[in-house]
């Protein structure tokens, strides 16, 4: 029996705005819980919704780049339902007439290019959060999040396998970021995600029934729960059962999927059009200056690193591949002008660090800002390169600021000249044998004599200054 | 002096030569309410606050007609650390930490709020029988409703307690009240008033209004009342006009439409009587009557009974006991907080209504209910446009009849919807609309009622003034006939 | 309007008819949506329905940040709270 899945994702995008889609509320993460709650946000007897533009400009650009339709006009519907979190009972969305329409991404698999279709990206907002774990027998409402921005990204059911949808999610992800319409920080919980999973016979028309797994946030995760999920199905129908349409958990610990406990399914959200929003219409002037203002996409930063900054096309499409890697290429380049330097050093020894620790650049402790000195640091004589390996290790674990641990490692570089010359002649008095090798044409020799300096200086003499010096010492 | 049955514009005057201060009107307000207080027509009074407030204000310029003028509030506006139940268990302890845009209006204008008025749960009745702080009597008769669902509001004005008060009307909750308690009451058009701060019922219909003793007083209420309020995107950006400017002028050749599918067969002799009365005299004022032409608007009752219910099944939910208001005791898990808390915490009207609401939004049924109530919505606004394009306003008897007896609609709850035959069709319309006392049956008053075009309140309060300067309708109290 | 069709909504709007009120209540509403089928027959072909009676479109707000922090205000109106969170009866996904 030769098995075919049916995968697709609901993906909710935090948008990056300020302020909350329908209230003054401040959205930053991480704050003491219910301090960041407006009337609206409470939901209090009497308050009316206001939306936020600035959620509207953002996913327009998320349109535009994925060459959807713009709904110019767009509504507000309510989807009503209880829980704790969500205030006002009932969660504004957009159900009839979203912002976006149809559009599309490219993906690709193992050098394989797909294109996924997407159905539709609307605005909606976020309920608020329930803590279950912290108190005896009862549950914390935190109600900061409730009205923050989402756009929920709808894909079509056009995915076949984990892998896919990995490579989709990651592909909305780096789009996102590059729009600069989310930060795509999934620890924060700035991108969530439901997966819709069927199976059905190969080549057999009919989608089977799906089951919708809820609120992944990791793309291990969202693999594991896939491929989890499939395992399932099958063996269900292979018993001769059927799959129950339902929505289901994914738990990282067991790695498994387990059925909600809510009664989801006999939940009728009785979508209607929210009385108190009038249509948002985006003007066609506003259109277009988004789209003349579109921030770089990957593909644009590539070719532009490879034409402006003399990249070769792979280092450029390591380093436009992630925001973070092409802002920090971008802010060094700034006050270097050896781009090939701050290259080498993304693609090299910090891409190897990221592979030793598993972790994404987001996750690490280096900032661009960081980086940029360091790389001026090397650029400026300060600090040889090998030295600056050091650095860069010390501040990957520590994240201290460079001229912070120059200084108190005492690592600037000895150029003094005067100072090298004594020392180097100090070595060369010290070693009349070598210096008669070498002199004889054991040319290896050198390196003997640099190391000795190094040595000497505990590696702090710059090796431009020391090669130059006992050249001309031992001439 | 007594202030008992005075206007505003009478009290403005008595203020401003000085015959008597705020505080004494004050003082006297809150004496007149205490006397009265079988009529049940406060559900909150503000007495520390309001008194303080009237001797402070003794110093303030005098920005508008209000300044000093005690007035009373309905339930269902916010009001900063005053509580605010909307005549329910449910909210029976909540304290807003914010007021409605309205309330901030009328205090800003220097009104003095004396106190919460009584009224149907959440707004849902025409008899204030539904409060959960128990019914409002009628000036007019021991055992009278005064018509809901500013039933303690019409009332208090009714007994000459406050020279106003702020209503809301969703359905006809001020207009109803003001027939059957003889006062003058008005609900604006669509927007024109914030609805920041009032507790929602129907969103894409509640409007707030003033209720006063004559079409002047609303007409100074309003110029309060309204503004554009970016907190509201329903509120309108129109300028608000200058109400009180223009009433006296003059009426002839103005256009009157009368709606033929309005059947007048159906009403009390005594009530087609009183209309026609009015009809002549209106005519006497060199008004023409023509008749025009409404097809849709018997279907107004069933689809507001769509409509209504649908909004306010949704707006009733965030009551769920976890964030403010009641909370059930003894639940042992959520579900049974949810469940206990809003069965506790409503009445059975406000029960029934959401019932229908959560019914015709249903899957399955959306599309056969409240899709084709909207539309019927939208033809019988589409029927108004074409009558206004014929005549300048249109008239009705406000109500069907006088006030009838506590109880008396008997369990049928259709039967008390129907109460609301003449007014529903101005809100889902979104029109300009008001009631004034035109004449009595079986010594009760009753109202006439005149819609106006969109944002023509204007046209409306100056219909309403001339005939209040001919007639005195207006005028009579259930004392006896005030000396004008 | 039959008693299955009244749970479910009775359930969906977490409320509860008891004994006492139950009867009456269902019979009202069969009465009320017999009331309202009058709408059956009106022909509403090519009529787009009215959400709202305002022929205009919304005004926005630009993204600022306006809320203080008012978390004592808001907890202090709860039924159940502790000094940070708003509480319910322990909920089991």
């Amino acid at each position: 029996m030769s098995w075919e899945t049916v995968i697709g994702l609901e993906i909710h995008v935090q948008l990056s705005t300020k302020s909350k889609l329908f209230s003054g509320g401040s959205t930053s993460f991480g704050a003491e819980p219910n301090t960041h709650v407006d009337l609206i946000d409470m939901g209090l007897p009497g308050v009316l919704p206001v939306a936020n533009k600035e959620a509207f400009l953002k996913a327009i650009r998320f349109g535009l780049a994925t060459n959807a339709v713009i709904n110019q006009t767009s509504t507000f519907d309510r989807k009503n339902y209880f829980y704790p979190d969500l205030p006002k009972g009932y969660q504004i969305t957009q159900m009839a007439l979203p912002i976006v329409g149809e559009g599309s991404i490219k993906i690709e698999v193992d050098g394989v290019e797909k294109i996924i279709n997407i159905t539709r990206a609307h605005l909606e907002e976020d309920a608020g959060k329930s803590i279950h774990d912290l108190f005896e027998g009862e549950t914390g409402v935190d109600l900061n999040r409730a009205g923050t921005p989402l756009l929920e990204i709808v894909s079509e059911p056009e995915i076949s396998n984990a892998k896919e949808a990995v490579a989709y999610f990651k592909a909305i992800r780096q789009l996102v970021t590059f729009l600069d319409i989310c930060d795509g920080n999934m620890a924060e919980g700035s991108m969530r995600c439901d997966v819709n999973v069927s199976i059905k016979k190969e080549g057999e028309e009919k989608l089977g029934t799906r089951a919708e797994i809820k609120n992944i946030n990791s793309f291990k995760f969202i693999e594991r729960a896939i491929n989890h999920e499939v395992e399932r199905q099958i063996r269900i129908i292979e018993s001769g059962e059927s799959v129950v349409q339902e929505t289901r958990l994914y738990d990282s610990i067991k790695n498994e999927t387990r059925s909600m406990r809510s009664k989801e399914e006999a939940n009728d959200y009785r979508y209607f059009p929210c009385p108190d929003l009038l249509p948002v219409v985006i003007t066609d002037e506003e259109l277009n200056n988004i789209r003349n203002n579109l921030p770089e996409l990957p593909k644009q930063k590539e070719k532009r690193y490879v034409s402006d900054n003399s990249l070769d096309i792979a280092e450029a499409k390591i380093i436009a591949s992630s925001k973070t890697m092409a802002n920090m290429f971008e802010e060094a380049c700034l006050k270097t002008d050896d781009s090939k330097l701050v290259a080498n050093w993304l693609v090299g020894d910090v891409s190897a660090l990221l592979n030793k620790d598993g972790i994404d650049i987001d996750e690490s402790k280096l900032t661009p800002d960081n980086f940029a000195k360091m790389v001026e640091r090397i650029s400026d004589d300060t600090i040889s390169g090998k030295i600056a390996k050091s650095v860069l290790e010390e501040v990957w674990d520590s994240g201290s600021d460079v001229d912070e641990i120059i200084q108190k490692k005492g690592l600037v570089q000895i150029q003094d000249e005067s100072l090298l010359e004594e020392i180097g002649q100090k070595i060369i008095d010290a070693n009349p044998k070598q210096v008669e090798a070498f002199k004889s044409g054991k040319d290896r020799l050198f390196g003997f004599f640099v190391g000795q300096v190094m040595k000497e200086t505990q590696g702090k003499a710059s090796p431009k200054s020391v090669n130059e010096i006992l050249r001309k010492l031992l001439s | 002096m007594s202030i008992q049955y005075k206007t505003i514009a009478e009290l403005r005057s008595m203020l401003d030569s000085k015959a008597i201060s705020s505080k004494e009107i004050v003082e006297e307000t809150f004496k007149l309410i205490d006397e009265n207080n079988d009529l049940n027509a406060f559900i909150t009074l503000n007495k520390e606050a309001a008194i303080a407030k009237s001797i402070e204000i003794e110093n303030n310029p005098v920005k508008s007609a209000l300044h000093g003028i005690p007035i009373a509030q309905k339930d269902l506006f916010c009001t900063k650390d005053l509580r605010t139940t909307c005549g329910s268990n449910i909210l029976s302890n909540f304290i807003p930490p914010y007021s409605a845009t309205v309330i901030e209006n009328l205090e800003n204008a220097g009104c003095i709020s004396v106190g919460k008025t009584n009224m149907d749960e959440f707004a849902m009745g025409s008899s204030n029988e539904t409060s959960f702080f128990g019914g409002v009597r009628n000036p007019w008769g021991q055992n009278l409703v005064p018509g809901g669902s500013s039933g303690g509001s019409a009332s208090a004005v009714a007994a000459g307690l406050v020279p106003a008060a702020t209503g809301t009307d969703t359905g006809g909750s001020i207009r109803q009240p003001a027939s059957l308690c003889g006062i003058t009451g008005l609900k604006p058009t669509y927007g024109r008033i914030s609805r920041w701060g009032m507790i929602a019922f129907a969103s894409s219909l509640d409007q707030a209004g003033p209720m006063a003793r004559t079409a002047e007083d609303c007409a100074i209420m309003l110029n309060e009342m309204c503004s554009h309020d970016f907190k509201d995107t329903t509120s309108l950006s129109e300028d608000v006009p200058d109400f009180t400017k223009d009433l006296d002028s003059s009426i002839k050749g103005l256009k009157i439409g009368i709606v033929k599918e309005f059947d007048m067969s159906k009403l009390d002799s005594d009530v087609v009587s009183v209309f026609e009365e009015s009809k002549k005299h209106y005519e006497s004022l060199g008004a023409e009557f023509i008749e025009v032409s409404l097809p849709n608007i018997s279907l107004s009752v069933p689809a507001y009974y769509v409509v209504a219910p649908a909004e306010c099944s949704s707006n009733l939910s965030r009551f769920d006991g976890v964030k403010f208001g009641h909370r059930s005791t003894d639940t042992i898990n959520l579900e049974e907080l949810y469940i206990k808390t809003r069965s506790e915490g409503f009445g059975d009207e406000v029960k029934r209504r959401i019932l229908i609401g959560s019914y015709v939004l249903s899957a399955g049924f959306y599309d056969a209910y409240y899709k084709k109530a909207q539309q019927v919505r939208r033809l019988i606004k589409n029927d108004f446009d074409s009558a206004f394009k014929k005549v300048d306003v249109i008239m009705s008897p406000t109500t069907r009849g006088a006030a009838f007896e506590t109880g008396s609609k008997g369990s049928d709850p259709i039967q008390m919807y129907l109460e609301d035959l003449f007014t529903i069709p101005a809100n889902l319309a979104g029109l300009p609309a008001m009631s004034l006392p035109n004449g009595m049956v079986d010594n009760k008053p009753i109202g006439l009622q005149l819609i106006g075009n969109f944002l023509d309140e204007k046209k409306i309060l100056q219909v309403a003034h001339s005939f209040q300067k001919s007639t005195d309708w207006h005028l009579k109290t259930p004392k006896g006939t005030k000396l004008s | 309007m039959d008693k299955k069709t009244v749970a479910n909504i009775a359930y969906l709007s977490r409320l509860k008819l008891n004994s006492d009120n139950e009867e009456k209540i269902t019979s009202d509403l069969e009465n009320i949506i017999k009331f309202v089928d009058q709408l059956d027959d009106v022909n509403v072909e090519n009529i787009a329905p009215l959400t709202s009676p305002l022929e205009k479109t919304a005004k926005t707000r630009s993204d600022e940040v306006t809320a203080k922090n008012r978390k004592d205000v808001f907890l202090e109106r709860a039924p159940k709270s502790n000094e940070d969170y708003f509480l319910v009866p322990r909920v089991v996904e």
